[in-house]
């Protein structure tokens, strides 16, 4: 391990967003955080009786299939993330307004809720993502367990998150914008000893 | 403790938030002697050693209300259905699912 590091929690207001730069050990990574812009996000549920339609459209007009149980999949820039039974949670880096191209989509068939200024979405990246994730989680997230296109709706240090594994060594996380400075001051203290980058230029 | 919610999986306790009795049937307001009824159903609970049937609502995560099967003397769970699942069991539309008395 490196030399002497000053916690950065000390000097870190608890109730201010941290800023980007790197924390804890100096000269390694373990663990890296880039809060994803221009992210657009919108919630589906199915008008009663209309989940199976929903499911069939779903596959002719975006080419997605919708998860079963709480589960992610990927269709080039969008996500679809099962949330709950007959709910979903839909993101796309590609559509301005996803809502709108579901809404085109799939009309009165589903309740579609725009949730693009509820969320701050979260990148991690690193050998030290699950093991950062495990000192507030209650889910087992071994990388073994835990694998790639699963999905979580749980708590993070008391924080409630929707946790998915994108790939072998990408996670990523929706968090209640209100509650970012809350969880980046959780990821800060508890990525510290592996070197934590927040969003990191280039 | 933990609980297998059927949609989510096994789940630490802690994202629940209990309820309690899961038998207790809403009387028929309409019945000569529904005050009585609703009495016995508002206020009066047993407190079995051993199997008890219990409401949980996920709370922290997919915010379904859950039927959980718990042994009061040693916390093992028996078995969980999600509370629509269980109402669509009873064949009754009216049924005592919490959040569904409207
Ligand atoms: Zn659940």
């Amino acid at each position: 391990m490196a030399e002497h590091w000053s916690h950065p929690l000390d000097t870190l207001p608890f109730d201010t967003v941290p800023p980007a730069g790197h924390y804890g050990v100096a000269d390694m990574t373990g663990v890296a955080a880039r809060r994803i812009e221009g992210l657009s996000i919108a919630t589906l549920a199915p008008a009663r009786g209309a989940e199976a339609a929903i499911t069939e459209t779903m596959r002719q007009a975006l080419a997605m299939e919708l998860p079963g149980a709480s589960r992610a999949v990927f269709a080039g820039a969008r996500t679809l993330i099962g949330t709950a039974p007959g709910r979903w949670l839909a993101l796309s880096s590609l559509d301005r307004d996803i809502a709108g191209t579901l809404r085109a989509a799939l009309g009165p068939l589903a309740a579609i809720t725009d949730q693009s200024d509820a969320f701050i979405a979260l990148d991690l990246a690193g050998p030290k993502v699950a093991d950062t994730l495990a000192k507030g989680a209650l889910i087992d997230l071994d990388p073994r367990v835990f694998l790639p296109g699963m999905a979580a709706t749980t708590v993070l240090a008391h924080i409630g998150i929707t946790l998915w594994r994108r790939e072998e060594a990408t996670w990523r996380l929706l968090v209640a914008r209100s509650f970012e400075a809350a969880l980046l001051r959780f990821l800060v203290s508890s990525a510290a000893e592996y070197g934590f980058e927040l969003d990191a230029r280039g | 403790m933990r609980i297998p919610c059927p949609y989510c999986g096994e789940r630490d306790a802690h994202e629940f938030s209990y309820l309690g009795d899961a038998t207790p049937a809403r009387p028929d307001p309409a019945a000569p002697d529904a005050q009585d009824r609703f009495f016995d159903y508002v206020y009066l609970r047993d407190n079995p050693a051993g199997a008890h049937q219990e409401w949980w609502y996920h709370a922290y995560g997919c915010r379904q209300w859950v039927q959980v099967e718990r042994n009061t003397l040693t916390h093992a769970v028996a078995g969980a259905r999600l509370a629509r699942d269980a109402r669509d069991a009873a064949g009754d539309a009216a049924g005592n699912v919490p959040g569904d008395a409207s």
